[in-house]
């Protein structure tokens, strides 16, 4: 396995483990509560970096050349192709949030519909590389 | 749709059982990448298939075959 599929499959699984539990935690929240979790989300961006930082470093150390070397012209492909899906992925997603936006939902509804559009886009972007590099595409 | 097929295994054989990551580090990609070329997964950009040529001292049409029927 390549640094590149490395460092997705490090990407995809941190978000999923992570964002997982602050949207977890959201939803046990309730509306109720009223206003945007800043905390909880700054908790959580802070440990993605922390847990994606260690890790991809953890990972570098064992292929210190492959973490060196730039990207080559198949993994510029592959991470173009992942792009290319998770944007049309988020660009169908906000368009479907600005039309049930249009129903005046409450704000922690919105921002956190949002947030969560975007992650999703971005474990696409990741899922979709691994299954690239795991094709050999 | 046609394929690109190649010869770089017998190639790579024929020098000195030179190694994927060997040939990988003179043209520049990963050994994956080679792999994914010499299993016709994944077809070079030109430059890098003269870059393949090059390596082995032979011209684009020995290395590379491309077929209509597949």
């Amino acid at each position: 396995m390549s640094f590149r599929e490395k460092s997705a499959w490090i990407s995809m699984l941190s978000m999923l483990a992570i964002y997982g539990f602050y949207f977890w935690s959201v939803i046990h929240a309730g509306p109720q509560v009223g206003g945007f979790h800043f905390g909880g989300l700054l908790e959580t961006i802070i440990a993605l970096v922390v847990v994606q930082t260690v890790l991809t470093v953890a990972v570098a150390i064992f292929t210190p050349r492959e973490a060196k070397a730039p990207r080559d012209e198949r993994e510029k492909l592959i991470e173009l192709k992942a792009m290319r899906v998770a944007y049309s992925g988020l660009a169908t997603s906000v368009a479907l949030a600005c039309f049930f936006g249009a129903f005046d939902p409450p704000i922690v509804f919105n921002t956190n519909a949002l947030l969560f559009i975007l992650v999703t886009a971005e474990i696409l972007r990741s899922a979709c590389q691994i299954v690239q590099y795991r094709r050999g595409a | 749709m046609g394929a690109i097929r190649n010869e770089i295994r017998r190639l790579r054989f024929e020098h000195g059982e030179m190694t994927q990551q060997e040939l990988a580090e003179k043209i520049g990609v990963t050994r994956q990448t080679v792999n994914a070329i010499e299993l016709g997964k994944y077809s070079p950009s030109l430059e890098a298939a003269f870059r393949i040529s090059s390596v082995f001292g032979q011209p684009l049409e020995s290395v590379f075959h491309y077929s209509k029927d597949q």
